[in-house]
């Protein structure tokens, strides 16, 4: 039943929002019909028409709310019409899927308005199109519930200062709004790239309902690039999980993973995308991003990977989007291809940036060039510094674990 | 990322505050508290009771001792803390800087370790 609330979520909200206007009520009043459908169909089953009870309930909240609102709100109102029999059962399939469909990229691009934080972003999105409660989205970002209800609030209060509409935005804003919106879903599904497990909804599933979104935007858009590549990268990264923590939470580098606990079935889906948006489509960062996590994915060992290519790749990547990650990734390619040194010469271009220059990846990766180079106690220096700036638990002793190995030495 | 402010204090610190300055010094916290608890970026506000409450506890061969007071009276304590989630180290330390006690001495920002680890 959880799951059916779920997908209904951004349906009913479309529909409300379309039909009253007023995002932020609209979504109040769902949060309310939603709470009272779990109890209610717990009791006495799920509902023959489903999508209908929940749009009445929360219609029904609506009204009542905006009856006792100002003069204004009841001319709205009346504009709008009262709800009829007819609006709540439901019309013929193709024109509900394509209402349906629309609604879904509409809610999207609201969620993902310019005048809020990511962080709000993407509160706003798992709950509005992914129907996440604000208690799941809570514990999966380790706030307490009220904080992020707090914030929920604040960012609906944000796109009605903004004047924010349900409307897809003009074609000039379009490349804008939807790398926004690609931006959120990649955020989300880094937040939960994380070693632990558990029970409850945990950064882990945030995983699960970033790609479950993606796919959903990319059904909708199968003709954009940028988004096969966002769900190809996913694919490919989620692929590996399995393979890169070991039994005692360590991390497991790339190059040492077990490879036969990879997900083939991910990797084949991701490869279809890419493969698929490499030759039809403009190129972006997030198609590139794929082909190289599909390069290692391919390589059936960490000695056949063509690095040779991956190095290329990182070339196009820092042509279209140039910083400083990049670079990092760069110098490792740059290694493998024409040896340390050269991608040692690499890596001090960075250190004048303040962008990554305290970060705890560059010493690591110059660690790792050093140790490749034979240079051992450089390299186990390397690797104490960027084990001090880690504040990630898992890097940090996976880094104080490597310059540990080197001691040994 | 979650950051955690830290005020240390003795008592020392407090030897000037009357009556009227802690009253002030108070509505001047809870000013703080109120506003970045609504932003949603302030998870938890901890005032720490005065050391002469506080105790070790030792454990040594199956035995806990506990004695009184963690360090000299010289020292000074952690006072309080504050619990942030922000977008970044910047934000971090814009709310410190908003915090009363920062104006008077200074607060500590930490970065908080957390468990996600990217593939190295």
């Amino acid at each position: 039943m959880e799951d059916l609330l779920r997908q209904l979520t951004p349906q009913v909200l479309g529909a409300l929002t379309r039909r009253f206007g007023s995002f932020d009520q609209c979504e109040d009043a769902l949060q309310e019909a939603l709470l009272a459908a779990a109890v209610q169909w717990s009791q006495q089953g799920i509902p023959g028409n489903p999508r209908g009870w929940l749009v009445t309930a929360a219609a029904r909240r609506l009204t009542d709310q905006l009856r006792s609102d100002s003069a204004r709100r009841r001319r709205e109102q009346a504009t709008a019409g009262p709800l009829r029999s007819g609006d709540v059962q439901s019309p013929g399939p193709d024109s509900e899927l394509s209402a349906d469909r629309d609604d879904s990229l509409l809610l999207l691009f609201l969620c993902c308005h310019p005048s809020l934080t990511p962080a709000s972003q993407i509160a706003l999105t798992l709950r509005s199109v992914g129907g996440l409660t604000t208690a799941q989205i809570a514990s999966a970002f380790l706030v307490p519930e009220a904080t992020m209800g707090q914030r929920i609030s604040r960012a609906k209060q944000r796109l009605k200062d903004a004047g924010a509409t349900f409307a897809m935005p003009e074609r000039a804003a379009w490349p804008q709004r939807l790398a926004a919106v690609l931006h959120v879903l990649y955020l989300t599904f880094n937040e939960g790239y994380t070693a632990t497990g558990g029970p409850e909804l945990t950064s882990a599933e945030l995983t699960t309902e970033a790609i479950r979104l993606t796919s959903e935007l990319h059904r909708l858009l199968p003709d954009d690039g940028e988004v096969a590549g966002l769900l190809a990268l996913m694919l490919f990264t989620e692929a590996r999980r399995a393979a890169r923590v070991s039994r005692n939470g360590s991390l497991i580098p790339l190059a040492d993973q077990d490879r036969s606990k990879w997900d083939r079935q991910q990797i084949r889906q991701g490869v279809t995308l890419i493969s698929d948006a490499l030759t039809r489509t403009e190129l972006g960062r997030y198609q590139l991003q794929a082909a190289i996590a599909a390069v290692h994915d391919e390589a059936a060992d960490a000695e056949s990977t063509d690095w040779a290519q991956i190095l290329g790749l990182y070339a196009l990547l820092q042509s279209i989007e140039p910083n400083p990650v990049v670079t990092l990734n760069r110098a490792v390619a740059l290694a493998m291809v024409r040896g340390p040194r050269a991608g040692l010469r690499l890596l001090e271009s960075l250190d004048g940036d303040e962008r990554i220059a305290r970060h705890h990846r560059l010493p690591a990766v110059r660690g790792h060039l050093l140790e490749m180079d034979g240079d051992i106690e450089a390299a186990r220096q390397a690797y104490l510094t960027a084990a001090r700036r880690a504040t990630s638990a898992p890097e940090k002793r996976y880094l104080q674990a490597r310059a540990a190995l080197l001691a040994r030495r | 990322m979650k950051y955690l402010l830290m005020i240390y204090a003795n008592q020392q610190t407090w030897a000037g505050f009357g009556p009227d300055d802690w009253t002030k010094a108070i509505a001047e916290q809870d000013a703080f508290n109120k506003e970045f608890f609504d932003t949603g970026e302030l998870l938890g506000a901890f005032g720490l009771a005065d050391a002469e409450n506080a105790r070790v506890v030792r454990v040594r061969e199956g035995a806990a001792a506990v004695t009184d007071g963690p360090y000299l009276e010289s020292k000074e304590h952690l006072a309080s803390y504050y619990l942030l989630d922000v977008e970044s180290e910047q934000r971090a330390l814009e709310i410190a800087a908003r915090m009363p006690f920062a104006s008077f001495r200074g607060v500590e920002v930490w970065p908080v370790m957390h468990e996600a680890g990217a593939e190295m």
